[in-house]
């Protein structure tokens, strides 16, 4: 058996959330040939459930006065804790606006600016002037300065999701939905293309292109608990990693965000605080203001994460049939008519999942994770580091917009914006770029692939099962690589993910494979995975320092002289952990310096 | 194959493109009217109420008299058969499709699917029993209230111990549900179509005004049997 | 509290030759708040891993786990295990074609959907990079919001007879995707251009208004008044217009 179809392209694009399909529709723009491969169909993806909305300073909205996007770049280095590459958030903050009126003229429909008097439930009344009415709106984020989330309802990323995929079916750009990269066909310098497998048939299929993106989303699913969507399972960055040539950024830098509902961990978005919504404690109190006077609920989403376990351990936890222990989200006081049209998808989801509405009821939240900052490392035209003909965008990458921690509302904006300023830049690349490739060498990664798949149905390595190595590895990230971490700790997850791995690699098929087979689905996905969470764990163990989302319990200063630097995580073959090197970060516009919250600037005081 | 199915479609194209908006009119309009005809019937037959059928036979002779019955019976017939052609178009024909629409209705378990799954068999219930009742209204030309009486009041085969069925008062309470439900239904689901109230609300109204009718049906046939039993055929009203 | 459930299944997987088509019982015990992607999932990992079923988001923003539960269409994430019987049947939804088990390509044919209405804004402006947007009110971007939270799960095709015996007819889905291009100002097609697209027996005037569209919505949309909507704005631009024409030449 060889591969079934072979498809030669100028572009291939791994992934058809947001960033892909923004990306594909720059160089379809370009007169490139592209063709989108997908786990899912394109209207599936999980930038579909990004609820919030997207950061942009437009300065419509009455508490968006003045914004502009260098108070957007200065609160997007803040909440990175000096972090991001800050060429890239520059380049981001200035593009953005335009993104989001493009986005507007596609047919995203965003709220707009009502004029007229309106109180605020903080008590705070404003005013939206009649020179601004019809306008795009906002609303207040955490971690910002000015409101800046441009929103539509709560169903942000299903509308821009679905305006794009509107002009992708418009351009006529091809997408293989239900086709699963499962590795790089590379000559060592040049990236060829990806050997894929069929969802639908099993088959083995073979993309050879100019260039190749990979914008797969995030890995959540490599812990327990997540919001994620169970499709994100880091699987683009897994294969890129795999080549042993790209590195992997900054992987130890995780979100946790503070609003996972328990017990089926959905997110409650962040708008919902940003509307005006509490964190209560078991007593009702409304705990934040007492640790973060200034922001209160809508400090960066790392310090409001950290907050809340510090006051649960501080034994104001609620325990109920949710969770062991949580805490409140409450939203009550925004009224029924705010709560059931603009929070309605997470109204719709308390009411589903809890049978809660929180038009009335209080809704438990416990942080959860949900984002990964880290991922591909490129340069700033997203150029992946390691191999020509790469590329990554979102979440997959390490563009580095978001440093140590991503601002609510800059993934969205992310994923847009980098499509279209790395598709610009991957469209001139590949219009000079000329196609070679070798059928032997193509051969030989095709065989590679079929040679697993056989060891894995006829358990030739060994019988161990895929579902129990997951559970475990998803485990054993919740209990060492969370959001407060020791070494001590980090040292005990690595060694058990280190056992893991090895046990991954003796996966045995307990079905026959057969078909598009969803045990040998993940059973090909197992080790990826498991390199994956070890690059988080074991740069986590490495970086001797707290910065953003990574909070060494052991060391919980910001060490700027000797970390202000990136982890690059490189997987050497037949080794069993990554190897680690560094990079420094560049700070040209903005010195590092005082977020304006967290620990930092108030310290820990509880009641 | 595909190929073929879109020269086919081309080719409709070339007819009048706004044939489906006037086929799907044509069924609401016939629909709307076959509802109003049905209920301005039942009001008229429900005269019987009044002075013992003495309104109802002069009713009668008026339709004579003005030329109704000329002009309407015939109308009415082309509208029903308009509307035979228009909403039986898309009720499932092929055993493949039926097969498919009894499939689904079975699981589903939805009440407005099951009302439409009455609605076709009602259909074919009035399809038949409407002509067997008109055939019998003309050939027995005028209507008298006498005349209708001892219809509905006669005798059909007796069975074992002297008990018999009235099959003309049987029939006429069938053709009255399947009537007043296919007319009720049909006229909920016109409105449904085109949106102009609330599903349920409107649903409620229109259930109440089924019922209605379905009293002033029932009560008419009690009227009609009680009239045969105090008049002799051909006898005067007074 | 916990009780044992029996979940009887669809099996057929037609890529594997010399499968048949059958139901397969698994039984589970059940906790609270079980939902059937927990349950599902717990089958895979345990019991069958050939077992194929589809979730992403599973929390009833993504459309992909629609199936028949006991014989009605639904979600399958945001199903409670405790609302069911404690035996009930899964089946795949009808009219989309079948991967496997309870997995259907809805993919394919919402493609397929959008290319034939064309679903996306027509319009002659060139996008400015240095203008404002065009301003809308607030209320016309909500009433665009209403039909577009459509997440095409395809629950109102399986249910739909029309949708089920006729294979062109768009279905309920297909109408209110185009309902929220019509209110949009921003597209500027004419009435005739969307008579077009949905003024036959495949779009608006095929819908027979059994409703069950808009009883199993898992998102709640307002699918009567969308159809509705889009029926007396074809309907009335039918009669205005004079279509001549649009014959081929």
């Amino acid at each position: 058996m060889s591969a079934k179809h072979t498809h030669i392209t100028d572009v291939v694009v791994v992934g058809a959330g947001l960033a892909a399909e923004r990306s594909a529709i720059e160089a379809a723009s370009a007169g490139l040939n592209v063709i989108i491969l997908s786990l899912v169909p394109p209207r599936r993806s999980h930038s579909t459930a990004a609820q919030g909305g997207m950061q942009a300073s437009l300065g419509n909205a009455a508490m968006a006065k003045g914004d502009n996007p260098q108070i957007h770049f200065e609160d997007t280095v803040k909440g990175s804790d000096w972090g991001c590459d800050q060429e890239v958030a520059k380049m981001f903050t200035e593009t953005v606006p335009i993104m989001i009126r493009q986005l507007d003229y596609w047919g995203v429909p965003w709220n707009r600016v009502v004029a007229g008097k309106k109180k605020l439930p903080s008590g705070l009344e404003v005013e939206d002037t009649k020179d601004k009415e019809g306008l795009i709106t906002a609303r207040d984020f955490g971690g910002v300065a000015k409101w800046r989330c441009c929103y539509t309802s709560d169903g942000t990323g299903h509308t821009v999701q679905f305006v794009v995929d509107t002009v992708v079916c418009k351009m006529g750009i091809t997408v293989h939905d239900r086709m699963e990269a499962i590795s790089l066909i590379h000559d060592g310098e040049t990236c060829l293309g990806v050997v894929a497998r069929c969802l639908r048939t099993g088959d083995l299929n073979v993309y050879l292109a100019k260039s190749t993106v990979i914008a797969t989303g995030g890995a959540g699913r490599l812990y327990a608990a997540s919001t994620n969507a169970v499709i994100n399972e880091g699987t683009g960055g897994a294969i890129a990693l795999n080549t042993g040539l790209v590195p992997l950024g900054n992987m130890e830098a995780v979100q946790f965000h503070p609003t996972g509902m328990p017990p089926v961990w959905i997110l409650m978005t962040e708008g919902a605080r940003g509307d005006g919504g509490y964190l209560l404690d078991k007593n009702l109190h409304r705990f934040m203001p007492d640790y973060e006077p200034k922001k209160k609920e809508l400090a960066s989403r790392d310090v409001v994460s950290r907050r809340m376990i510090q006051h649960i351990r501080a034994g104001y936890g609620v325990e109920s049939k949710y969770a062991p222990q949580h805490l409140w989200l409450d939203i009550r006081h925004l009224g029924r008519k705010w709560v059931w049209t603009n929070l309605r998808e997470i109204a719709t989801i308390a009411m589903n999942f809890n049978g809660l509405d929180p038009a009335k009821d209080l809704v438990p939240v416990l942080p959860t994770q949900h984002y990964t900052m880290g991922g591909i490392r490129t340069n700033k035209h997203g150029f992946a580091y390691g191999l020509k003909g790469l590329f990554a965008i979102g979440e997959a990458a390490c563009w580095d917009l978001h440093g140590f921690n991503r601002l609510g509302g800059n993934s969205l904006a992310e994923t847009v914006t980098a499509g279209y300023l790395v598709g610009i830049q991957l469209a001139k690349y590949t219009l000079g770029a000329t196609q070679k490739f070798d059928y032997k060498l193509v051969e030989g990664f095709v065989k590679k692939e079929e040679e697993r798949i056989k060891n894995l149905i006829s358990g030739k390595n060994g019988k161990e099962n895929v579902w129990e190595i997951r559970a475990a590895a998803q485990n054993a990230m919740m209990d060492h690589v969370h959001i407060f971490r020791t070494g001590k700790s980090l040292q005990e997850g690595v060694a058990k993910l280190q056992e893991l791995y090895k046990r991954s690699l003796k996966i045995g098929l307990r079905s026959s494979g057969q078909g598009a087979n969803p045990e040998l689905a993940q059973a090909l996905r197992m080790p990826g995975m498991i390199r994956t969470s070890l690059c988080i764990a074991y740069g986590a163990l490495m970086r001797t320092e707290s910065r953003g989302s990574h909070f060494r319990e052991d060391f919980p200063k910001r060490d700027d002289v000797n970390w202000l630097k990136r982890t690059l995580a490189y997987w050497k073959e037949g080794a069993d952990l990554p190897t680690l090197d560094y990079e420094p970060v560049a700070c040209p516009y903005m010195p590092p310096g005082d977020r304006g919250y967290g620990e930092a600037t108030a310290p820990a005081k509880g009641k | 194959m595909e190929l073929a199915k879109n020269l086919q479609k081309t080719l409709n194209q070339k007819a009048n493109p706004k044939t489906d908006l006037y086929v799907d009119l044509a069924e609401s309009v016939t629909g709307i009217i076959l509802v109003g005809f049905l209920w301005m019937h039942m009001l008229f037959v429900g005269t019987i109420y009044i002075n013992n059928g003495v309104l109802f036979n002069s009713l009668s002779e008026g339709l004579d008299k003005y030329y109704l019955a000329q002009i309407g019976i015939p109308a009415t017939v082309l509208v029903i058969l308009i509307h035979i052609f228009m909403a039986g178009r898309r009720a499932p024909m092929r055993l493949r499709d039926l097969r498919i629409a009894w499939r689904l209705t079975k699981s589903l378990k939805h009440t407005d699917t099951w009302i439409w799954v009455g609605q076709v068999i009602t259909a074919l219930i009035i399809g038949i029993m409407a002509s067997m009742h008109l055939w019998e209204i003309m050939t027995t030309w005028p209507i008298e209230a006498t005349k209708s009486a001892h219809r509905v009041a006669l005798d059909g085969i007796a069975f074992m111990g002297g008990f018999s069925i009235k099959y003309y008062l049987w029939f006429y309470v069938a053709l009255l549900l399947a009537g007043e439900y296919h007319a009720g239904f049909g006229l909920y689901r016109i409105f449904v179509k085109w949106g102009w109230f609330e599903r349920h609300k409107m649903g409620y109204v229109l259930k109440g005004i089924t019922l209605i009718i379905l009293f002033i049906g029932f009560g008419a046939l009690y009227m009609f049997i009680r009239l045969a039993e105090m008049v002799p055929l051909g006898g005067a009203l007074h | 509290m916990s009780r044992n459930i029996t979940l009887s299944i669809f099996r057929y997987n037609p890529n594997i030759p010399g499968d048949t088509p059958r139901m397969q019982d698994y039984k589970l015990e059940e906790y609270s708040g079980m939902t059937l992607f927990v349950a599902l999932n717990e089958i895979r990992e345990k019991q069958d891993p050939t077992l194929m079923f589809d979730f992403v988001c599973r929390a009833a923003i993504c459309g992909s786990c629609a199936m028949l539960i006991n014989g009605r269409p639904g979600l399958a994430c945001k199903t409670l295990t405790k609302n069911l019987p404690s035996r009930f049947t899964l089946m795949p939804l009808p009219v989309f074609k079948l991967i496997g088990d309870l997995s259907v390509d809805t993919g394919t044919w919402f493609r397929n959907l959008q290319v034939r209405t064309e679903s996306w804004i027509h319009t002659n402006k060139k996008f400015d990079p240095n203008a404002l947007e065009v301003r809308m009110s607030n209320e016309t971007a909500e009433a665009i919001y209403e039909p577009e939270r459509c997440i095409e799960c395809g629950c109102c095709v399986a249910t739909c007879i029309t949708a089920n015996i006729r294979e062109d007819f768009i279905g309920a889905t297909g109408i209110n995707r185009v309902s929220r291009f019509l209110i949009d100002p921003r597209d500027e097609r004419t009435d005739r251009e969307y008579f077009e697209v949905v003024g036959n027996e495949d779009g608006a005037f095929g819908c027979v208004g059994l409703m069950a569209c808009d009883d199993y919505c898992p998102m709640e949309v307002p699918l009567q008044k969308q159809l509705a909507l889009v029926r007396r704005k074809m309907a009335a631009a039918g009669l205005k217009l004079d279509l001549k024409g649009m014959k081929i030449s």
